[in-house]
């Protein structure tokens, strides 16, 4: 078997791009997309609804053919060895994918099957599976009967039953329950831990920050940020200070001026009648911001220090909030494209 | 080897769903027992003359029901390929190394079991009837029909992983099922009709599969209305099954 990536590297994906016609006009759902994802991390792939995640995915799982653009998937050159990649990639996706009207053994059965393996060995790999994520007590039973969470176990026992080297979840935990979302995350570190890489796809702020050791956020079909998530909200945001100045609302921009002059401060801007203040270190910056408006005889009504989170990254990134971007309503988020639709 | 394997595997699978809902073999066959029951006795009464000649009505009726049948059987498998496409399950096969070409068949094979099962015990209630049955004429029957369900049941598969939308799906496969079957000749001889019936009769592929089956049902093997017959239905087939396969390679719902 020739090798064309290095084995550390899971997915290589340079300058994808792929568009849908949507009413005879194309429109570009992944525009110029580079990517590279190291073997046996989670590798969480952020963005909100209708930025490319999902096309994304389907172009790297073999679903969808690019307009542009290459990529290796377990070492396997996706657009001209599909079946190299199918064979070696696991893939659950948003719709979940189990038969509904078969049960949970007989999914499992045929899936083995499917991967080449004899009937002995996909019934003893499906019972390994049954134990492992524990379906024992509903595998006989038609899957339409299955709560959410069931089902998603048995969807994610089935994306990983030929032992893949690189396991793709399209919004996982989309529709689970506290608990259920607890343990698929659970499993998933599992599986990282015994050397699958995960890519997943979210649009959940805290299950990218959470539960990937890597993470690239999405917007239009593009990579604007990636990185550990730590360093992501290090390098975007570092530390955030909220001020509240006691005078009147059109006093704000002064006092603006007066703070942004702060080295420490990296930069300023106005948000619900506060000031709100990126800087490189919160304990320095505090006394600095302090003494200026001390020195200036600003009285203040409140200051408070905000965690960073990933949508601060968005937010510089963009100029949106990762929390609005995606909705109807909310401006220059991009269409759907009509092949995505189905799988909303 | 594995592409055998595999489409018996996926043959397997639709079996047992067909199984797991029995009221779709009910309503198979309660369909042509219905048009034997209630219109042959109808036909009966108007038979007479070269078309149609009295004592064989069943002979010149069956045909066309055994094709209403094995149309039936294959139209409806649109809309599963949809439900299929909905609830995700043939994106999940496509990312295995399975055929796709397998994953039609399957299908495919459970449409022509779907016909071929009533059809056999429709043919054993219009013996009862006074079906005369030329057996080598009536397997050839079957056969040339299982082609026609296969060919139906590709074309409506492709037809659901293009449109995607069950509504899309029944408008046009209503849309077209009517004239197709009405200008094939199903239910009586398109020869009883006026001459531009014949030509747009002529211009329908069915046409010549239904001409195959009443030479064929009538116990005359070697007619060339069977070698048509058979050559269109088979061409067709393969047609649409090339045209399913394209589908599912493609597929991105």
């Amino acid at each position: 078997m020739p090798v064309t990536e290095p084995a550390q590297i899971a997915i290589r994906a340079h300058g994808l791009r792929k568009s849908f016609r949507v009413k005879d006009e194309a429109v570009a759902a992944v525009s110029g997309l580079d990517l590279t994802v190291a073997a046996g991390q989670i590798f969480g792939f952020l963005g909100p609804n209708g930025a490319g995640k999902t096309t994304t995915l389907r172009m790297l799982t073999t679903l969808l053919s690019a307009d542009a653009g290459e990529a290796f998937v377990a070492g396997a050159d996706v657009m001209r060895r599909p079946q190299q990649v199918r064979r070696r990639i696991g893939y659950v996706g948003q719709l979940g994918g189990s038969d509904a009207s078969a049960t949970g053994l007989e999914n499992l059965l045929l899936q083995a099957r499917l991967h080449g393996m004899t009937a002995a060995a996909a019934a003893s790999r499906a019972q390994d599976l049954i134990n492992l994520f524990d379906l024992g007590a509903f595998a006989g039973r038609i899957v339409r009967s299955y709560s959410g969470g069931q089902r998603r176990r048995l969807e994610v026992a089935l994306g990983i039953l030929h032992h893949p080297q690189v396991l793709f979840l399209d919004e996982p935990t989309t529709g689970l329950d506290p608990q259920n979302r607890a343990n698929l995350w659970d499993q998933v570190r599992q599986l990282r831990d015994g050397g699958t890489t995960v890519f997943l796809t979210t649009h959940y702020l805290d299950e990218a920050d959470q539960l990937s050791d890597r993470l690239a956020i999405i917007d239009c079909g593009r990579v604007i940020a990636e990185g550990t998530p730590a360093q992501l909200k290090q390098r975007y945001s570092g530390d955030t200070v909220s001020i509240t100045p006691a005078g009147p609302p059109d006093s704000l921009p002064a006092v603006e001026r007066e703070l942004a002059g702060i080295p420490l401060v990296v930069s300023t801007r106005i948000q619900d009648g506060s000031i709100r203040l990126a800087v490189t270190d919160a304990t320095p910056a505090l006394a600095a911001i302090f003494a200026v408006l001390d020195a200036k005889g600003i009285a203040i009504r409140a200051a408070a220090l905000a965690q960073p989170s990933l949508d601060d990254v968005f937010l510089h990134e963009t100029g949106r909030s990762l929390r609005d971007a995606g909705s109807p309503a909310s401006g220059p988020a991009t269409p759907r494209p009509a092949g995505e639709q189905v799988a909303a | 080897m594995t592409f055998a394997l595999q489409s018996g595997l996926f043959f397997r699978r639709k079996l047992l769903e067909t199984l797991r809902q029995p009221v779709w073999i009910i309503t198979g066959l309660s369909t042509p027992l219905l048009y034997l029951a209630l219109f042959e006795p109808l036909l009966r009464s108007v038979a007479g003359g070269p078309s149609l000649p009295a004592g064989q009505v069943l002979n010149v009726f069956l045909p066309g029901i055994l094709a209403l049948m094995a149309v039936g059987a294959g139209m409806g498998a649109g809309w599963v390929v949809i439900w299929e496409l909905d609830s995700g399950v043939i994106e999940r096969l496509r990312v295995t190394p399975a055929s796709r070409f397998a994953l039609l068949l399957g299908a495919v094979l459970r449409d022509v079991a779907m016909f071929v099962v009533p059809g056999i015990v429709v043919i054993g209630i219009a013996i009862g009837f006074g079906f005369i049955a030329h057996w080598v004429g009536l397997a050839l029957i079957f056969v040339l029909l299982a082609l026609l369900t296969a060919a139906c049941s590709a074309t409506s598969a492709s037809l659901g992983i293009r449109l995607k939308q069950i509504g899309s799906l029944a408008a046009v496969v209503t849309g077209v099922q009517l004239p197709l079957t009405l200008l094939s000749g199903i239910l009586l001889p398109l020869s009883l009709g006026p001459d531009w019936l014949r030509v747009l009769g002529h211009l329908n592929p069915m046409y010549y599969t239904v001409q195959a089956a009443r030479d064929l049902a009538a116990g005359t093997i070697t007619t060339a209305a069977v070698g048509t017959g058979f050559l269109v239905t088979g061409a067709a087939a393969a047609l649409a099954m090339w045209w399913g396969t394209r589908g599912y390679q493609r597929a991105m719902a």
